[in-house]
């Protein structure tokens, strides 16, 4: 495989009822389930979940990214991401995803860059670019 | 349920480097991490990962709750699934996932429904269908 292309494997296994098991080698085993809107239990983590964490952590990720190449650092990042699921043509669908994001830095002089890494992140996030929906970033940095 | 939107939401917190902490309906807890070898942490999901694993829970979701409709009933099911990240234009994409489910049942009489099953699981995937790459499904289903 070339530098361009990479692979990423997962493994489902059904365990019982709408229930199963996420398997991704050398990383800790995830319980999956249908979500509770959807006639599943409660208090395990849907597909839905997972599509919206995907989104948002490859977000955060692709920060990271950018404040290490323009050299600076920031200390805390958090994002809540919110994903909407309504009716379309073909049943279900992502309609929306809202990602609001919150990073704090230690100088008034690091605001702008921060800004702009989180600008670059929302461009160039890979998982947010495989996905059809519209993705909304309400971005806030602030000096702590 | 309503024809309201259904909302999923997530919460990321940075847990330093370039580790996160995803946490969904307050307490569970999945550590993520970026997916290029040199700097992962073996033990945490990259947001690829997360997103390739939402696209085979779904399918999952689907086939059980499809089958429960139909009546049927199978003995187990596993899915592997593969999703390939590729450079598009400037930024990566992941432009294909692979799904190779297998289903055991226990009698030939109901393999066409299960078939069928597995067709209506593929087309109504909520979460697939909100992806821009193609899905393919490889099927497999025995009797044990």
């Amino acid at each position: 495989m070339s530098e361009e292309s990479h692979e990423y494997f997962v493994k489902i296994d059904w365990t019982h009822d709408r229930v199963g098991d996420l398997t991704i080698e050398g990383k800790p085993k995830v319980q999956i389930a249908t979500p509770p809107e959807f006639e599943g239990p409660e208090g395990i983590i849907s597909p839905e979940d997972l599509f919206v964490a995907a989104a948002t952590s490859c977000f955060m990720t692709t920060f990271i990214t950018f404040t290490k190449k323009m050299r600076f650092e920031f200390k805390a990042f958090s994002c809540e991401g919110q994903g909407m699921l309504a009716r379309v043509e073909k049943g279900f669908e992502f309609t929306k995803l809202i990602l609001r994001s919150k990073v704090a830095v230690d100088s008034e002089e690091l605001v702008s860059k921060a800004e702009r890494a989180l600008e670059l992140a929302e461009k160039y996030c890979l998982v947010s670019n495989s996905m059809k929906c519209q993705i909304e970033h309400e971005n806030e940095v602030t000096v702590e | 349920m309503s024809e309201e939107p259904t909302l999923f939401p997530v919460n990321l917190v940075w847990a330093g480097g370039k580790n996160g902490e995803v946490s969904i309906k307050g307490d569970i807890k999945i550590r993520t991490g970026p997916s290029t070898s040199s700097e992962n942490e073996p033990s945490v999901h990259s947001p690829e990962e997360l997103f390739v694993a939402s696209a085979a829970v779904c399918y999952m979701n689907g086939f059980v709750n499809f089958s429960e409709r139909m009546h049927i009933e199978f003995h187990s099911f596993n899915c592997d699934a593969v999703g390939i990240l590729e450079k598009v234009g400037r930024s990566y994409e992941i432009t294909k996932i692979e799904m190779n489910a297998r289903v055991e049942i226990i009698s030939e009489d109901i393999r066409d429904r299960i078939s069928r099953a597995l067709e209506l699981a593929a087309k109504y995937c909520f979460v697939g269908n909100s992806m821009k790459c193609p899905i393919e499904h490889k099927t497999e289903i025995i009797v044990i």
